[in-house]
Formats: structure tokens, C-alpha cells, sequence
């Protein structure tokens, strides 16, 4: 059996109201553990008990009951801290230290003697991309810049496990990126990451083990690939639609795409209605775009329209070819078919109910059999409020 | 471990002397000196003797109340902005965090009392006025006043709200100082309230040791402006104020111990 960089057993809190002394169960049971040297991914909702578990981990918090250990010490461990680097959530650090005055005092906590504390911190605050700000107090810090400047202390003592919650709040793409790169690079190493976080994609790109958290309970644990379905479960389709008879140009929207120069104008579309339960974009009229052929969306699971181009699911087992041929018939042009596995957030949207992560609501993969058509802003906004939204 | 009570003490340090209500307090010592200057050339009898017996008092006073100040805000900011979560989270023991906070906050206090004290001694200089050694005990005799003053403000902090702990460090620095005069008033009280009293004023520290010019002591006249305690006395008062800071900061440090920094 491999090592155990962190082994939680049966691990509960309860706190109590001040003075009503109400029980809340933040954490119940949770059992999980983080192999020596793996990435590990601890996802769930806001109030699920990421922040908890974590917090006991780093002895912030007394648990009720259970037990735990980091890298082979029973908690609470002084000798554990000793060799693990810690980044908490939304860090607020002493404003009037600069961030090399940080790495300092985080090195003297660990004993460090003064010129490996030099040398680290010069190394930590290249590597985290804050050596401009060097002089600066974190006062002047932007969120980003703290995110940054709390991951350099945390790596002062070249810790074997590193324990980051939420380290990609507050993050622009490129900082997200570069801690990612980070992560992967202190795996590369030998050392182990648990990080938690909302942004299932970066789990997905890079955690070797998942551990879903909701309600205070373990909903799931494991690799991603162990813990998503690898089965089809639809086939995606996008076609651009022909233009309604006697239309000009095709309109544009935010977002579409613009028709090559010299494009050949779409043929006629035939017999086209407006399918019930598709309205139209908001923005579409008065200039209506393409109506939708009602025999396109027979039997698909979702149906998306932005612009001129219409996006389909269909079901697994759906007849691909006979589809095509009606596409074609209805003087569609296929731009994409590719068959849809399950995603790790499929897989966390089912396990979190919509009351727990109420903007999950709508998402892909949780649709009804036929969804309303957002407009293409509309639905970037809410792919970014998932905080999900790529660059 | 000296080490890590060190690097908190140092921050600690960095973190109080950028408070600037420290600044306005020794603005506010200098007026009193100032002050007392002024009341000194309205004394019939000795300019000198207000001289040293404001400035004394304010080292006292001044020391004591910025003494409460920094303890109940310095420990309480760190849960509330969680600047201890890095903290607690390296291998420090929360003893050794309590111990560095105190020993942060005693490197401020020695530093301002030692300005008043300057400040005092100049203005008795410019009283024509001699410094005498019964200035510098009573000036020893007062710091040690204001470190116990702020381990008592360490301790409420510990589990209780600036506001609270404030109310109450004050409350035991008063009831700490008037203690010979409420014994002296329950004298003749009832049994129980006699006993309930100095129930009571066992649980608080004797505050009233580090400011005896004034008193009566073994059946003496103790003054500042006369005779005045020997050295023995003030080494005896420290290490009765040092076994209330260790008691204080220890109950201080197993209440930290059991707190939860969610």
C-alpha cells in the first residue's frame, strides 16, 4: 500500500450557536485519504466543509470526533507543521510587511536560519511572479498579488505536503494558469498537493484524485477517471442554419461567427417552423434569424441556438446518419458532431443538490429535455458566475 | 522555540508601533508634563514636587491605559483578520503565540515608559529639581505596574471582545490599585461582605504594590518627595507582578489552546 501523505478518518465538527446553542454539523464522518506525491482535488459548494476539513487538517480547528494524519503524525502535530507548506482561504497577512518581510517571518516560524530564508524567499518571490513588488507593503497587494504572495510563505520550508484552499480565487486566467503550473511542478518534485476549489476544470486538468464534498459528507472519491462515466452519453451536434428565404446577409450576433469573404450564400431553407418550446433569442426580432426545422430537434436533449449556428444532444443511441441526412435535407451545414462523455461537473452537479449550488441550475447536463435559448451574452454570463467560464 | 516567540514578538512590535493612537498618548504625556509645569509655578511650596508627582502619575495612568489598549485590540485582530491562520498553522505552539504577543507588546510598553520617563525627568530638570533614586524606583515600579496591566488585558482578550476585555482589564487596574482602601472600607462592614471582599480582591492582582508613594507602609510615610521603598522592596513587587503575568498569561494561553479559528 502507498504511503499516506494525509489519512482522515470518520472526521466530524459541531459547532453551537452562542446562545440559542443550536448543533450545525459542518463536517459528518468524512473519510479520505492523499497518497505521497499525488495531486489532490477537494471540490464541493460554498458551505459544504472544504474550509472546515482543511482548517482541521491545519489544527485551526478542534475536530468533535475522528481522527486524522499528516504524513504519519496523528493531529494535532507540531512535527507535521514542520513540514507542511499552508495557504488559506482569502489570506489576509499583515499589512505593513512587504512580501519578502513575509516569507521571513514565515521561515523564522520554521526555524529556518537566516540565510536559507534569504535564499528561499528570493527564489519563492521570482517563482510566484512578485519580484517587481518586492519593496512594496501588501497593503498595495491586489488579490491576486496576496493569492501570490501566500503561496511563496507557504513554500519557505520546502514542505513535503501542501495544503492550498482555494488558491485560485482571485486569480486572472494567466495567474490561474501559472498556479496550475505551479502545482504541477511542486508534483513533479515529489511532494503532495491538496488543494480545494469551485473551478472544476482545473481539477480536471490536473489532480490525480477527486474527493467531492457536500452537506459535510463525502459525496465521492476517487480518480477522475474512476469516478466519471465513461460511457456516451450523447452525441453533440452543431449545424449553421440556412438563411430564412428572402433574408440578406445572415445577422450577426455577439460571439458568432463572422461568415468567410465570399462565403456561397445558404440554400433556401425548406418547410422551416419554429419549434414550440424554442422561443426565439430575446434580441431576435424584428429581423428574425433562421427558424429552426422542428425535424432537427426531434429527439435531442438540449438545444442551444446562437446566431445562425444551432448546438444539439442527442441521445446516445439516436440514428447519427438518418439525423445528418434530415440536416442536410433542411439545408443545415453540420459543423461539429462529437459523442459527449460524462464531465467531472456533470458528475458534482448531480451530487450537489441545486438548493446547495443554486447557479448550477440550467447548466449543461442538467438541462430538461429541451432548454430555453439563452442569448449568447446571457449565457456567458452564466458560465462565468460558475466561476467556469475560460479564457 | 525562543526563536518563533522572537519573530512573533518582533512582528508584533512592528504592528504596534504603526498604531497611531500610541502617538497621540505621548503627545497627550508631553501636554501633561507641560501642564504641570504650568501648576508647578502655581504651587505655593514646591514646583518641583508637582513636577515629579504628575509625571509619575502619568507614567502610571498613560502607561496602564495604552497597556489595556494594545492588549485587547493586538490578539483580537489577529483571529478577527485572520492573520493567525498562516500563524497557527507552522509548528508554533499557541503558548509560544501568546508568549510572543505579550513579549511584543512589553517591548512597546518598555519603550513609551521609558519616554514618559525621560519626559518626566527632563521636565524635573527644568524644575531645578534633582533626580533622585527614588524616581527611578518609582519608574521601575510603574513599568512594572503597566506589564501586568497588559497581561491582564491579554488574558480577557484571550476569549472575550475588545469591548469586554477592556471594561474588565480596567476594572481589575482599578480594583487592583484602591485595593488597601476597600479592605479599609469593609473593615467595619458585615462579616460577609468582608469576606466576600477580600474573596474578591485575592482573584485580582495587587496593583497597589507598584504605587506606593503616598502610603503607608510597615507603619511608615513611603514618598517619592522623602523616604522611599529600598531596592529589595521593588525587586520583591517585580517578582510578585511577574508571577501574576505567568499565571495570567498561562490561563490566557490554555484558553487560546481550546479556541476555534473557523
Amino acid at each position: 500500500m502507498a504511503e499516506l501523505a494525509i489519512d482522515v478518518h470518520d472526521l466530524t465538527k459541531t459547532y453551537r450557536t452562542p446562545f440559542t446553542r443550536r448543533r450545525i454539523e459542518a463536517l459528518r464522518g468524512v473519510t479520505f485519504s492523499v497518497e505521497r506525491g499525488q495531486i489532490f482535488g477537494f471540490v464541493g459548494p460554498n458551505g459544504a466543509g472544504k474550509t472546515t476539513t482543511i482548517r482541521t487538517l491545519m489544527g485551526l480547528v478542534r475536530p468533535s470526533s475522528g481522527r486524522a494524519t499528516l504524513l504519519g503524525h496523528a493531529l494535532p502535530s507540531r512535527d507535521a507543521r514542520h513540514k507542511i507548506g499552508f495557504l488559506p482561504e482569502a489570506p489576509y497577512f499583515y499589512d505593513y510587511l512587504d512580501v519578502g518581510e513575509l516569507c521571513d517571518l514565515a521561515g523564522r516560524l520554521f526555524g529556518l536560519p537566516p540565510q536559507i530564508r534569504k535564499a528561499r524567499a528570493d527564489e519563492l518571490i521570482e517563482r510566484v511572479g512578485l519580484g517587481r513588488a518586492r519593496g512594496q507593503s501588501l497593503k498595495k497587494f491586489s488579490k491576486g498579488m496576496l493569492q501570490r504572495a501566500g503561496l511563496a510563505q507557504a513554500l519557505m520550508n520546502d514542505p513535503e505536503l501542501v495544503v492550498l484552499d482555494e488558491p485560485m480565487s482571485g486569480l486572472d486566467p494567466i495567474g490561474r494558469k501559472e498556479v496550475r503550473d505551479l502545482i504541477l511542478a511542486l508534483r513533479d518534485q515529489g511532494k503532495t498537493v491538496f488543494f480545494s476549489t469551485h473551478i472544476l476544470s482545473d481539477v480536471e486538468a490536473i489532480t490525480d484524485r477527486v474527493a467531492i464534498i457536500a452537506r459535510g459528507q463525502l459525496q465521492a472519491h476517487g480518480t477522475p477517471a474512476e469516478l466519471v462515466s465513461q460511457s456516451v452519453l450523447g452525441i453533440e451536434v452543431t449545424v449553421r442554419l440556412p438563411l430564412p428565404a428572402g433574408a440578406g446577409k445572415p445577422r450577426r450576433q455577439a460571439g458568432s461567427p463572422e461568415a468567410p469573404a465570399g462565403a456561397p450564400e445558404a440554400p433556401e431553407a425548406p418547410e422551416s417552423v419554429p419549434p414550440p418550446g424554442l422561443p426565439d433569442a430575446p434580441d431576435a426580432a424584428p429581423d428574425a434569424p433562421p427558424s429552426i426545422d422542428l425535424a432537427l430537434t426531434r429527439g435531442a436533449t438540449r438545444v442551444r441556438r446562437l446566431g445562425d449556428e444551432l448546438s444539439l444532444v442527442l441521445a446516445a443511441d439516436a440514428d447519427v446518419d438518418a439525423w445528418i441526412t434530415r440536416a442536410h435535407a433542411a439545408g443545415a451545414k453540420i459543423v461539429q458532431i462529437a459523442p459527449r462523455h460524462e464531465t467531472l461537473e456533470d458528475l458534482f452537479l448531480r451530487r450537489v443538490t441545486p438548493e446547495e449550488f443554486p447557479r448550477a441550475k440550467g447548466s449543461p447536463g442538467t438541462s430538461p429535455a429541451v432548454a430555453p435559448l439563452p442569448s449568447v451574452a446571457g449565457a456567458d454570463r452564466a458560465a462565468g458566475e460558475n466561476g467556469q467560464a475560460e479564457p | 522555540m525562543i526563536g518563533r516567540i522572537w519573530a512573533i514578538a518582533l512582528n508584533t512590535f512592528r504592528e504596534a508601533a504603526r498604531i497611531r493612537v500610541l502617538y497621540g498618548i505621548l503627545v497627550l504625556v508631553f501636554a501633561t508634563n507641560l501642564l504641570a509645569i504650568f501648576l508647578g509655578q502655581l504651587a505655593v511650596y514646591d514646583a518641583g514636587r508637582v513636577a515629579r508627582d504628575v509625571g509619575l502619575a502619568g507614567i502610571s495612568l498613560f502607561g496602564s491605559l495604552t497597556a489595556i489598549f494594545l492588549g485587547v485590540f493586538l490578539l483580537y485582530t489577529e483571529v478577527q483578520r485572520r492573520t493567525i491562520h498562516v500563524i497557527v498553522a507552522k509548528p508554533i505552539s499557541r503558548w509560544e503565540f501568546i508568549a510572543g504577543k505579550y513579549a511584543g507588546m512589553g517591548l512597546v510598553l518598555t519603550v513609551l515608559v521609558g519616554v514618559f520617563a525621560l519626559a518626566m525627568i527632563a521636565m524635573v530638570i527644568t524644575q531645578g529639581t534633582g533626580v533622585s533614586s527614588a524616581i527611578g524606583k518609582a519608574v521601575v515600579l510603574a513599568w512594572f505596574e503597566v506589564l501586568t496591566v497588559a497581561a491582564i488585558a491579554i488574558f480577557f482578550s484571550a476569549f472575550s471582545t475588545p469591548f469586554l476585555s477592556g471594561i474588565f482589564a480596567l476594572a481589575m487596574w482599578v480594583i487592583g490599585r484602591l485595593t488597601p482602601d476597600l479592605e479599609a472600607q469593609v473593615r467595619a462592614a458585615t462579616p460577609w461582605i468582608r469576606i466576600t471582599t477580600r474573596i474578591a480582591l485575592q482573584i485580582v492582582p495587587d496593583i497597589h504594590l507598584f504605587a506606593v508613594s503616598g502610603r503607608t507602609l510597615d507603619g511608615g510615610a513611603v514618598s517619592v518627595h522623602g523616604e522611599f521603598v529600598p531596592w529589595s522592596y521593588v525587586g520583591l513587587a517585580g517578582i510578585h507582578g511577574l508571577g501574576w503575568i505567568v499565571a495570567l498569561l498561562a490561563l490566557a494561553a490554555l484558553l487560546f489552546h481550546r479556541r476555534d479559528f473557523a
